[in-house]
C-alpha cells in the first residue's frame, strides 16, 4: 500500500518538475498554476505514504537512510510552497523539485533494507535526533537553491547581458533574504538534531564520533553553517559570500549522504 | 444587414507625411464624427486619431461607400485629397475588424510594441464617439471588450513589464539588485537631461536620500531643490560614496571622476553592501575596473542599451503569447456576436408558438367550461412541454449553425417558414 503511495508521490513530483521548468522558460501563469497543484496532490500522496508506513511498521519511518532522504524531500517540498509565496519567487519550484525528484527516484532504485539503521538504534530519542537533523536538512536544500539562484543571478548583472534568466529570477535582496532566513530556520535544527545525536552517542558509546564517518562529516556541515551565520550576524557577510557559503554547506551534506550510504559506520550497515 | 468594419493608415502603411495630414485634435474630430455620422451612412462610427494612426472604425451596409465618406472628410480639414489617401488605406471587416481592435488596443499594432499610451487614446477615442452618440450597441460591445482585453494582455504577458528606454532600464536593473528602492540612497555627480530622468524615476520609486554634487556649486544647489535633495560639495563625492546604493553620474569630464581606488576604499566600511553606479557620462565618469569589485555593479550607457535592447527581445517573445491571447478573445467575441444574431431569431419563434399555444388552450377552455383547477394545470402542463418539445431542436441547431457562420440564411429560413415577418423586426 505504502509503496503504491511513495510511487504515486514520486510521479506527482516528476510532473510538478517538468511543469515547473516548462514555467521557466514559458512562464505561463496556468502552467505555474498546475504545477503548484502537482506539488500539493505529491507533497499529500507523500505525507500519506509516511503516515501508512509508519503504522505499517509500527515506528516512526525514519528507520533507513532512503527514509530520511524521504523526510527531507516532504520538509523542503512544504517550505519551497512557502516560500514561494513569502518571497515571490514562482521560479524556485523549478530548482528545488528536480533535487526532490531526484532523490525520491534514487531513493526508489536502492535494493529494500539498504542501510537500515542498526537495531539498536531503533528508540523514540534517535527518532527525535533524526528528524530534527532532517527538517535542518530540508531548510538547508532551500538554503543551497537560494545560494545558487544568488550566483546566476548575480553573474548575469555582472555580465551585464540580461539573459533568460536575468528576468526570471528575482533580486538580489530577494535572493539573499531568503536564502539567509532558510540558514536561521535550518541552523536550530541541525544543532539539536547534531547534539541529540551526540549526546546518546556518548551515553551508549562512550564516545561521539566513534569510528562514524557520517556523524564527522555532519559535524562538518555544521561548523561550515555555524561560521556562516556568524559572519552573517558578526561581519554582516552577505550576497556572493554568504551563497557560496550556502553552496559548500550544501556540499558538505551531501558527502555526508555519501558517507552514509558507501562508507560502513555505526549509522547502520 | 450592416456591417462592422474598420478602415485607416498607421505607421506600418503610410508615411508621416501623410499621417500628420490627417491626424486632428479632440475639438476638430468631435466636428467631423458629428458630420460623419450625420451623413446617414454610418449607423456607428468611433474615430481613432493619433500620431501613428489614424482609423475609422464603423457600422455600415457599404463600408467602401462609409470609408470614402469619412476619409473625404477627414482629408477635408487640412486640404488632403481622397485619391492621394486612399492608396494607403487597409480596410478589414468583421472578425478580421474584431481582431484588429483588439490588438490595437493591446499594443501589439503600435510602432514601440508594449508602449502604454495606446490605451488612454483608445478610450480618449470611445469617450469622445459616446459624448457625439455616435456609438451603438455594436462598437459598444466591441470597445469595451478590447479595454479587457489590453488589460488581460498587460497583466497576463510581460509585453509591457521591461524598460525600452535607457533611463527606465537603470531603474529596473537597480530593482534587481535592491529589490525595492525606498530608502535607498542617490548620490547623482553631474548634470545631464538623462541622468536626471533616471534620478526622478528613483525619487518616485521611493528613493531616499538624495545627494546632489557638481562641479558648479551654484548648479549642485539648484538640482538639489529640483530632486528635493542636498547639495554636497564636489570634493567630497567620494566620502559620499560610502554612504549611498546607487551612484549616476553623468559630467562632461574628459577623465574618470570615480576611480577604482576610491570605491575600493569606500566598499570596507559597507559589509557587502551593493553599490550600483549608472554612468551616463561619455567619455565615462566611472574607471571601468569598478564592475569587478564586490557587490559593485557598474553600468556605462553602452551597457544600458544592450539591456535596453533585450527588453525589446523579450518584448517580441511575449507579444507571440499576447497574439495568442487576443486570438482567444477574438474567438469567443465573435462566437458571442454570432450568438446574439441567433438570438432575436428564437425570441420570435418562441412568441410565436407561445402565442399559438395560449390561443388553443383558450380554446379549449370555452369547450371545457366546467374544468377544474387539476384539469386545466394539465392542460397548460401539457400544451408547454408540446413547445418546448417542437422548440428544442430548432433552437439547439440554430446556435450551432451560428458558430460555423452560416447563420443568416437560415434565420431567414426559420422566418419565412413560420411567417414570423420580415428580419427587419428584429432590428
Amino acid at each position: 500500500m505504502n509503496l503504491i503511495l511513495f510511487d504515486s508521490a514520486l510521479v506527482g513530483y516528476l510532473l510538478a518538475t517538468v511543469l515547473a521548468l516548462v514555467h521557466l522558460v514559458q512562464r505561463q501563469e496556468a502552467i505555474y498554476r498546475l504545477a503548484v497543484l502537482a506539488t500539493l496532490a505529491g507533497w499529500v500522496l507523500h505525507t500519506l505514504a509516511l503516515v501508512v508506513r509508519g503504522v505499517e511498521v509500527g515506528r516512526p519511518p525514519l528507520g533507513t537512510l532512503v527514509e530520511a532522504m524521504s523526510v527531507v524531500g516532504w520538509a523542503a517540498v512544504l517550505l519551497t510552497l512557502w516560500a514561494e509565496r513569502q518571497y515571490r519567487v514562482k521560479v524556485l519550484g523549478a530548482f528545488v523539485l528536480p533535487l526532490v525528484a531526484l532523490s525520491g527516484v534514487s531513493g526508489a532504485w536502492l535494493p529494500p533494507g539498504f542501510r537500515d539503521l542498526a537495531p539498536a538504534l531503533r528508540n523514540a530519542w534517535i527518532s527525535v535526533h533524526v528528524i530534527l537533523a532532517m527538517l535542518g536538512i530540508a531548510a538547508f536544500v532551500l538554503n543551497f537553491v537560494g545560494g545558487v539562484m544568488y550566483l546566476l543571478q548575480e553573474h548575469q548583472l555582472k555580465a551585464k547581458r540580461p539573459g533568460a534568466l536575468y528576468y526570471r529570477l528575482p533580486s538580489l535582496e530577494t535572493l539573499d533574504r531568503m536564502t539567509y532566513r532558510a540558514l536561521t530556520l535550518g541552523f536550530p535544527f541541525l544543532t539539536l538534531g547534531l547534539l541529540l545525536g551526540a549526546l546518546w552517542a556518548r551515553t551508549a558509546w562512550g564516545s561521539v564520533f566513534a569510528f562514524d564517518p557520517l556523524a564527522l562529516f555532519s559535524f562538518l556541515a555544521w561548523l561550515v553553517y555555524a561560521a556562516t551565520l556568524g559572519g552573517r550576524a558578526v561581519a554582516g557577510w552577505r550576497g556572493r559570500r554568504a551563497a557560496y557559503f550556502a553552496v559548500v554547506g550544501f556540499g558538505v551534506l551531501l558527502l555526508t549522504l555519501g558517507a552514509g550510504l558507501l562508507l560502513p559506520g555505526r549509522h547502520g550497515s | 444587414m450592416p456591417e462592422l468594419f474598420v478602415s485607416g493608415l498607421s505607421h506600418k502603411t503610410a508615411p508621416i507625411a501623410v499621417r500628420e495630414q490627417l491626424a486632428v485634435e479632440e475639438d476638430k474630430l468631435r466636428e467631423i464624427l458629428v458630420d460623419v455620422h450625420g451623413a446617414g451612412v454610418l449607423s456607428e462610427v468611433v474615430i481613432l486619431s493619433t500620431c501613428n494612426r489614424v482609423e475609422v472604425y464603423g457600422v455600415a451596409d457599404v463600408p467602401g461607400e462609409a470609408r470614402a465618406l469619412a476619409f473625404r472628410r477627414l482629408g477635408q480639414h487640412r486640404g488632403v485629397d481622397l485619391a492621394q489617401v486612399e492608396p494607403l488605406l487597409y480596410t478589414k471587416s468583421g472578425t478580421e475588424a474584431v481582431q484588429h481592435c483588439f490588438r490595437v488596443a493591446a499594443s501589439l499594432d503600435s510602432m514601440l510594441l508594449g508602449e502604454p499610451q495606446i490605451l488612454g487614446q483608445v478610450k480618449d477615442a470611445f469617450a469622445l464617439a459616446q459624448d457625439c452618440q455616435a456609438v451603438g450597441p455594436l462598437l459598444h460591445h466591441l470597445w469595451t471588450q478590447a479595454f479587457a482585453v489590453a488589460k488581460k494582455v498587460r497583466t497576463e504577458t510581460e509585453l509591457a513589464r521591461h524598460a525600452v528606454s535607457v533611463s527606465y532600464a537603470a531603474v529596473e536593473l537597480a530593482r534587481k539588485i535592491f529589490g525595492t528602492l525606498e530608502g535607498k540612497a542617490v548620490l547623482l555627480i553631474g548634470a545631464g537631461k538623462m541622468s536626471e530622468l533616471a534620478a526622478k524615476h528613483l525619487v518616485d520609486q521611493g528613493a531616499f536620500p538624495i545627494y546632489v554634487t557638481n562641479r558648479t556649486w551654484a548648479r549642485a544647489q539648484e538640482m538639489a531643490r529640483a530632486l528635493a535633495g542636498t547639495a554636497v560639495p564636489f570634493g567630497a563625492r567620494a566620502e559620499t560614496l560610502g554612504t549611498v546604493d546607487i551612484v549616476i553620474t553623468s559630467t562632461g569630464a574628459p577623465e574618470p571622476i570615480v576611480r577604482r581606488a576610491d570605491v575600493e576604499r569606500c566598499l570596507q566600511g559597507r559589509r557587502s553592501r551593493p553599490l550600483f553606479f549608472i554612468d551616463i557620462g561619455v567619455p565615462r565618469d566611472v574607471e571601468p575596473g569598478v564592475n569587478e569589485l564586490e557587490a559593485v555593479f557598474c553600468y556605462d550607457i553602452d551597457d544600458l542599451r544592450q539591456v535596453v535592447e533585450s527588453n525589446l527581445r523579450e518584448r517580441l517573445r511575449e507579444a507571440q503569447k499576447a497574439e495568442a491571447l487576443v486570438e482567444r478573445e477574438v474567438a469567443k467575441f465573435t462566437a458571442r456576436a454570432q450568438d446574439l444574431e441567433v438570438v432575436p431569431t428564437i425570441v420570435s419563434l418562441r412568441e410565436r408558438l407561445e402565442a399559438i399555444r395560449r390561443g388553443e388552450v383558450e380554446r379549449a377552455y370555452g369547450i371545457l367550461p366546467n374544468a377544474d383547477a387539476q384539469t386545466r394545470r394539465a392542460i397548460e402542463a401539457m400544451s408547454q412541454a408540446i413547445v418546448n418539445k417542437i422548440l428544442h431542436a430548432p433552437t439547439v441547431k440554430l446556435r450551432e449553425l451560428s458558430r460555423g457562420g452560416h447563420v443568416r440564411s437560415w434565420t431567414e429560413m426559420v422566418h419565412e417558414l413560420f411567417g414570423l415577418g420580415g428580419r427587419g423586426e428584429e432590428k
